[in-house]
């Protein structure tokens, strides 16, 4: 797997681009599936949304990360279809 | 007047239901333990059903055990909503209010885990959060039972406050709902209104073009699709209500954050869940198995002076004599001494003492088993373990969810099936739900402990153990195979939460153990002890209903023996080249009850006049350790038990993918026994 190179702040990128610690502003984002895509709406990912990289599993899949408050693991392949700009 | 328990998962209804009701239900500490509805009295009236539904996040739902929540809110139209809110995820629990709020239905907001709010660093202005929300909201802790009796006292006195519907979205959108309102003859317009503006899809098929146009308008105004608009919005008033009513302190690093470094590292992950599974089977099956498994059997059938000397240790420190002569001898004794016929003796004997005493000794290391589940339950260490194996998992056509079916199967398959329907994609749930049977369930776990102690009495809990290990083996084999050929899917996901850890609560853990061990011992008493004086039956008497007394005819002209030879070419080849009945028979009726196998052979071999079960003259002499591992790995992967069949054909829908499921189960079985069967032949040859 080609590593990517670490977004700076101010950067604009795909959610699953962001390293552990990391917080960013969600953007956009885009999915295919409509279903998944009202999960992620009703779990609180809408723009301008702010989000943090908590916990990365063990095996670098899925991610937890803490927004509104909470903390939601999902696939890095879902996050694939969120824009951020990193702060 | 029915009143609905609706609330995210994980936030603690199951546990609010059960003070309410003052009932047992099972929780647990991981999202989705609540999969069908449940309904109570509540206490101190005699009219009032609480009804506890499975957790949901929003009124969209995702998973189908959430749409039964959906389905119970919009058509049997409950009289009072409780909406359960955890305070340390207020945010998300309050964007599910703002859609429960849209009904017309009365709803009380509970504010559970108000013990733990200072600690978390949370303040909140309940009074004002009632204010802006046109609600009354009770302050709770449903595990200390904290603000239970003002929260029963409010509902049975009705004094909560009458629904009057707040506006939560710009002027804009609340025209439009107002504009679609007013078009609507029906109950909940609100709710609708958004459900019209949102698109949803049970609903759009209802949009006329003007109110086409103006959602589009909407659309066009706020930049967003009309779906995201809706979302975001009830998020914008959320955040609004924050920061009014409540606050809460930036935190350092928790303890769950810091167990997690432990728990969730990238090196120790693996290592650690693999101790922690030998652990719990070297436990139950190990210490407890070997030491309480023997004890139990000498209370059953007394023991011999060489046993009584390896049990001395225990009965020198009570000071007693050791001359044991066990229940089946006493019995036996008696009834002779009273004059009964042999054949009442042999039907209390061999039948019944000896079907139902052989699934008892297994007791002791079952319960050790439930523990040791019931407290990676509870802790919160089974989400975690989903969590960090969903990247193995995804790749072989299963969710990291899988796992919690598969942990909750070597339980029961029963439950293990239902807890599937936590899987969100169809596609891994039917995988997981045909898959879930080949992990080794308690009921299986005595069959295993008779062979290994007989044939493999140095390595049991190896043996033991490898069965686990071939069973992950045909589930990942399988699930990738699946995934390839059969559910083909495109996409699925994974979204879920981890749970705080918490330290394992004694009564839950106390409870369900009890619960779970109940019901095992109860069907030793009604199923196994029906199905040992059929089996006894059968192989006492011959067709002409001759008792069979071991002079005049033997146990190879019972009935059973007849029935039992009609089938047994199907085992032929896994037996190493023995064609038997009585092992024929006995694995038939694991289709029964996976453990009526003991009982099965136990009675067998009793009535044909030999105690030891693989001793010369048993029926089962033939078996050797080849053998015996063949025919342990038929019982263990073939079509699980009735119980679990009724599971799988409920959870799995059609029926074509459940005669599939069966086929496949009970071939792979037969296939992997076979040839393990055929090797020993070759080998002992």
């Amino acid at each position: 797997m080609k590593k990517s190179r670490i977004l700076k702040s101010g950067e604009e990128g795909h959610l699953s681009d962001l390293r552990r610690g990391q917080k960013c502003v969600v953007l956009d984002f885009h999915n295919d599936n409509a279903v998944l895509r009202r999960r992620l709406l009703d779990m609180g990912i809408t723009k301008g949304v702010e989000i943090e990289i908590k916990k990365i599993a063990p095996l670098g899949d899925p991610i937890d990360i803490m927004l509104r408050g909470y903390e939601l693991c999902i696939r890095k392949s879902d996050m694939k279809s969120i824009d951020v700009r990193v702060i | 007047m029915k009143i609905a328990l609706v609330g995210n998962q994980n936030s603690g209804k199951t546990t609010l239901f059960n003070a309410l009701t003052g009932m047992n239900q099972k929780i647990g500490n991981w999202p989705g333990v609540t999969i069908e509805r449940k309904e109570g009295i509540l206490k101190g009236s005699d009219d009032i059903t609480v009804v506890d539904l499975p957790g949901i996040y929003s009124l969209s739902p995702y998973t189908s055990e959430e749409d039964v929540s959906r389905r119970f809110i919009l058509d049997e139209k409950p009289d009072l909503i409780i909406n359960i809110l955890d305070a340390t995820s207020l945010e998300r629990s309050l964007y599910l209010s703002t859609q429960i709020l849209e009904l017309d239905c009365d709803v009380v907001l509970a504010l559970n885990m108000a013990d733990i709010l200072e600690s978390h660093g949370i303040s909140i202005n309940i009074e004002k959060l009632e204010e802006k929300l046109g609600v009354d909201i009770v302050s709770i802790s449903a595990k200390k039972k904290t603000g239970i009796d003002e929260l029963i006292d409010l509902i049975i006195s009705k004094t909560y406050r009458k629904r009057k519907q707040i506006k939560i979205y710009p002027k804009e959108i609340e025209d439009t709902i107002k504009d679609f309102s007013s078009d609507l003859n029906i109950d909940n317009k609100r709710f609708v209104s958004v459900k019209l503006i949102e698109q949803d899809k049970g609903y759009r098929s209802f949009l006329n073009p003007s109110q086409k146009e103006k959602i589009n308008k909407l659309e066009n105004d706020f930049a967003m699709d009309s779906e995201q608009l809706i979302a975001s919005k009830r998020y914008d008033f959320i955040e609004a209500l924050k920061k009014e009513c409540f606050s809460k302190k930036e935190r350092k690093e928790t303890i769950t954050d810091k167990l997690d470094k432990i728990f969730l590292n990238k090196y120790l992950a693996l290592p650690i869940f693999a101790v922690v599974m030998a652990f719990v089977y070297f436990l139950s099956i190990g210490i407890v198995g070997g030491f309480m498994t023997p004890l139990i059997e000498v209370f059953f059938n007394g023991a011999s002076p060489e046993e009584a000397v390896e049990f001395n240790i225990l009965f020198t420190k009570l000071e007693a004599s050791i001359d044991f002569i066990g229940l089946s001898p006493l019995v036996s004794n008696w009834l002779t001494s009273i004059n009964a016929s042999p054949w009442a003796v042999s039907l209390v004997c061999d039948g019944v003492i000896a079907g139902v005493g052989s699934i008892l000794t297994f007791v002791p290391q079952i319960i050790i088993m439930f523990i040791c589940l019931s407290i990676l339950e509870t802790t919160g260490y089974m989400s975690r373990i989903a969590f960090f194996l969903d990247r193995i998992f995804h790749k072989f056509g299963l969710s990291g969810k899988s796992l919690i079916p598969f942990i909750v199967g070597t339980g029961c398959s029963v439950p293990g099936i239902m807890s599937c329907r936590i899987v969100e994609d169809q596609n891994e749930r039917d995988t997981s739900i045909i898959l879930t049977p080949f992990m080794p369930c308690s009921a299986k776990l005595p069959v295993i402990a008779l062979f290994s102690s007989a044939f493999f009495p140095k390595t049991g809990w190896i043996v033991t153990l490898s069965f686990y290990f071939i069973a992950i083996a045909i589930i990942l084999l399988f699930g990738a195979l699946f995934k390839k050929f059969i559910f083909k899917g495109e996409h699925s996901s994974f979204i879920s939460e981890l749970p705080e850890y918490k330290a394992p609560s004694f009564s839950y853990v106390s409870r369900d153990v009890f619960d779970k061990s109940f019901s095992f011992i109860k069907r030793a008493g009604t199923i196994i002890l029906l199905c040992s004086i059929v089996v006894w039956f059968l192989s006492s008497f011959t067709f002409t209903f001759t008792y069979i007394d071991g002079v005049h005819a033997t146990i190879n002209d019972s009935m059973l023996a007849g029935i039992g030879n009609v089938f047994a070419w199907v085992f032929y080849l896994m037996l190493g080249g023995n064609y038997s009945w009585a092992a024929t028979v006995s694995a038939i009726q694991s289709l029964i009850a996976k453990e009526q196998v003991i009982s099965s052979m136990t009675v067998i071999a009793n009535v044909s006049g030999e105690d030891a079960l693989f001793a010369a003259g048993s029926p089962f002499a033939f078996f050797n350790s080849w053998s015996a591992f063949a025919y342990l790995t038929f019982i263990l992967f073939s079509a699980p038990c009735f119980g679990a069949l009724g599971a799988m054909r409920k959870e799995i829908g059609s029926f074509k993918k459940f005669a599939f499921g069966v086929v496949f189960q009970t071939g792979i079985a037969w296939i992997l026994s076979t040839a393990i069967g055929l090797i020993g032949w070759g080998v002992m040859a």
